[in-house]
């Protein structure tokens, strides 16, 4: 992907643009505001990191700005403030998802790979599939291997979210966000404990493990 | 906090003041209608006197004793004893009187009507009557004059009191009343501002003195002034620990990048790995801290009142025990919730922050609560509002301590040990105060419980 990284801490532009560059993506860097937007008008990015404060031009008149004129591009919004009114200022200023700083590398490259292929969302589907094992969403029905493996609503929701993301790392924090709503620090690994009693029903009983943990990151559903 | 002091009734400056004054006028006008009344009676009086001392002199001026007596017949039997009685006893011969009997006197004597016995049933005697009793020629002589007048004037006295007093001093009584209510309203909405800026509300202020130019706008214009300064003062307090904080977040996040990048890219040891993630745990630590501070400054900022919205406080506690109940299950705990299914707990509030309240408290429960134990969460619908209760059956928090808790980082001393940065209850507080809900800290016997009463949506 190509991306636009517009952030005035030296140290964490680098970091952040050195990072996305060993992932393969073609990366950008501009430390302020004002050149940001020039930048970003000019050319055309898949995915827009911009840190909410920078010198020139903030990072919410920027993104607004660039909404005024019909320019779609996904923004991550990366802010020190982590409030949940400035998530929902972040948001309603046209952003797309919302990092608070510090984060490690992993949750900022799976939150730019979520953003980045949102677009290409192909209708609704009935059912879901990864290796052997099936969802059928109507019924809420699932099965491995042909046996029938009974779910707990939450556990439903969170394996739907992970197999809708097939292949791609979903962090701790997305997953609070996505299936319990919850955008503040919860003080617990709760998430994991979660995860590891889905993995007992789902993964468990069988030969191959399909939820798979991505040290540093989150989980993600393997592709197959 | 000490309970709120509310002066009522007769502590009430302005109705005693009020009572007080009317006393004084009440005193001081009968005090005026008495001297008035015995200086007319003193008068009238002496006319009456006069009067008298005249009439017996005329009848001194007659020389003849015969003359004397027939003249006297002659006046008796004229002379209207309702007004005037005259009675001669001469030494020798028939006594000469309009009426049966008379009593005897000494000069100057006021005679009152019973003493009297009138000559004939038809005649009507005056109320009270001022005789004088002297010698003339051989015999003794009383003129008494009706003292009709002052009796008379005694009833205008009294009828001026009944009907011009009284009426003045229910009046003045009322229209007394009313300023001392409205002098109390004024003095309440003081009191009611001092009351809530104690409490904390700083944005508190005394409304309804622009314009005017007496003692009580005064007092309110100062307590306005202090409430600004005290206002600006504070918030440029929260400012600067929020600016701390956030400026400090960006070398944290530096320190933070620096320790990733050791952990993935440089090759380590077991041992070096071990106190690079001991490292970056406590950066997390410290990140977390600095969050829940920046989180407290923004939540007693007030904004987010602004997106409150009716919001199902049962359905919210439903999800974060269904999200926290794993957690407490691996630790022994057994966490259970009893709220209304039927969508009535409705508060007005932010859902996230009301999530993260009841997070807070639960996390609070499983940490302190050492060795498990049931904790109960329960809404219930009540007639001022929703009411939250969270209740374990942990150590507690002893009474002296239990107002403390609720301040930015402080921990009990039995708890230094135990994980938590001492800004838990501190958000629960915030988010309590924010909403408008009423946050007691209860003995659960053994245990804590926590009670968060909200105000009903239609009150806020």
């Amino acid at each position: 992907m190509k991306i636009l990284v517009i952030e005035d801490d030296a140290s964490t532009g680098a970091y952040i643009a050195e990072g996305l560059r060993e992932e393969g993506h073609s990366v950008d860097l501009i430390a302020n505001g004002a050149d940001g937007l020039v930048q970003a008008t000019i050319g055309t990015y898949d995915v827009m990191v911009v840190d909410r404060m920078l010198p020139g031009l903030d990072g919410m008149s920027l993104v607004k700005t660039l909404r005024a004129t019909k320019n779609a591009t996904p923004v991550l919004f990366l802010t020190s403030l982590g409030g949940v009114d400035d998530r929902i200022e972040g948001l309603q200023a046209g952003g797309d998802d919302y990092l608070v700083k510090p984060f490690v590398f992993g949750e900022l490259s799976a939150r730019i790979a979520a953003i980045g292929r949102r677009p290409r969302t192909q209708g609704d589907p009935t059912s879901l599939k990864a290796a052997d094992l099936e969802m059928d969403l109507l019924h809420r029905k699932v099965t491995r291997a042909g046996q029938v493996i009974d779910l707990l609503p939450r556990e439903f929701a969170l394996l739907e979210h992970l197999m809708r993301r097939k292949g791609r790392v979903q962090t701790r924090t997305m997953l609070m966000e996505a299936v319990w709503d919850i955008h503040y620090d919860p003080l617990t690994n709760v998430v994991d404990t979660h995860i590891s009693r889905l993995r007992g029903k789902v993964d468990k009983p069988f030969a191959t493990e399909l939820i798979e943990t991505v040290r540093g990151s989150g989980y993600r559903i393997r592709e197959g | 906090m000490s309970a709120p002091f509310r002066s009522s009734g007769i502590r009430s400056t302005p109705l005693r003041l009020t009572l007080i004054l009317l006393m004084i006028f009440a005193v001081a006008a009968l005090g005026c209608l008495a001297v008035a009344y015995e200086v007319t009676r003193g008068n009238i009086d002496a006319t009456l006197e006069a009067d008298l001392e005249q009439t017996v002199s005329d009848y001194r001026a007659i020389r003849d004793a015969d003359d004397l007596e027939n003249r006297l017949s002659e006046a008796a039997a004229n002379t209207d004893p309702e007004v005037r009685i005259l009675q001669y006893l001469p030494d020798r011969g028939a006594r000469i009187s309009n009426v049966a009997d008379f009593p005897p006197i000494r000069e100057f004597a006021v005679v009152p009507e019973d003493a009297i016995k009138a000559g004939d049933d038809d005649d009507d005697l005056a109320e009270s009557y001022l005789a004088l009793s002297v010698r003339v020629g051989r015999g003794q002589l009383i003129v008494a004059h009706s003292r009709e007048q002052i009796v008379e004037m005694g009833e205008v006295f009294l009828s001026v009191l009944l009907m011009g007093l009284l009426p003045a001093l229910i009046i003045a009584g009322c229209a007394g009343a009313w300023i001392a209510r409205t002098a109390r309203r004024r003095i309440d909405t003081i009191e009611g501002t001092l009351r809530d800026l104690t409490g904390g509300t700083l944005s508190a202020r005394v409304d309804g003195i622009e314009g005017r130019a007496d003692d009580l706008s005064g007092i309110g214009h100062r307590v306005n002034q202090m409430a600004d300064a005290q206002e600006a003062l504070i918030s440029s307090m929260r400012q600067i620990s929020a600016d701390i904080a956030h400026d400090l977040k960006t070398p944290i996040q530096r320190v933070a990048v620096v320790l990733d990048q050791m952990r993935n890219r440089t090759v380590l040891s077991d041992g070096q790995e071990g106190l690079l993630n001991r490292a970056l745990d406590e950066t997390d630590r410290i990140v977390r801290t600095f969050q829940a501070l920046l989180q407290l400054a923004q939540i007693e900022g007030g904004a987010v009142r602004d997106r409150f919205r009716p919001t199902d406080l049962a359905d919210v506690a439903r999800d974060v025990v269904d999200f926290l109940g794993l957690d407490a299950e691996e630790r022994g705990f057994v966490l259970t919730i009893d709220a209304p299914e039927d969508g009535t707990a409705i508060v007005k509030g932010d859902r996230q922050l009301l999530s993260q309240l009841i997070t807070n408290l639960i996390q609070n429960a499983l940490t302190h609560a050492l060795g498990g134990g049931p904790i109960k969460v329960i809404v219930a619908q009540g007639l001022g509002g929703v009411t939250l209760t969270l209740s374990d059956q942990g150590p507690g928090i002893p009474l002296a301590e239990r107002e403390k808790v609720l301040r930015r980082l402080y921990r009990l001393e039995q708890s230094r040990t135990t994980e938590g940065n001492g800004l838990g209850l501190s958000l629960v507080s915030a988010i309590s105060h924010l909403h408008g809900a009423l946050l007691t800290l209860e003995d659960n016997a053994p245990g804590l419980r926590v009670r968060i009463a909200f105000p009903a949506p239609l009150s806020m």
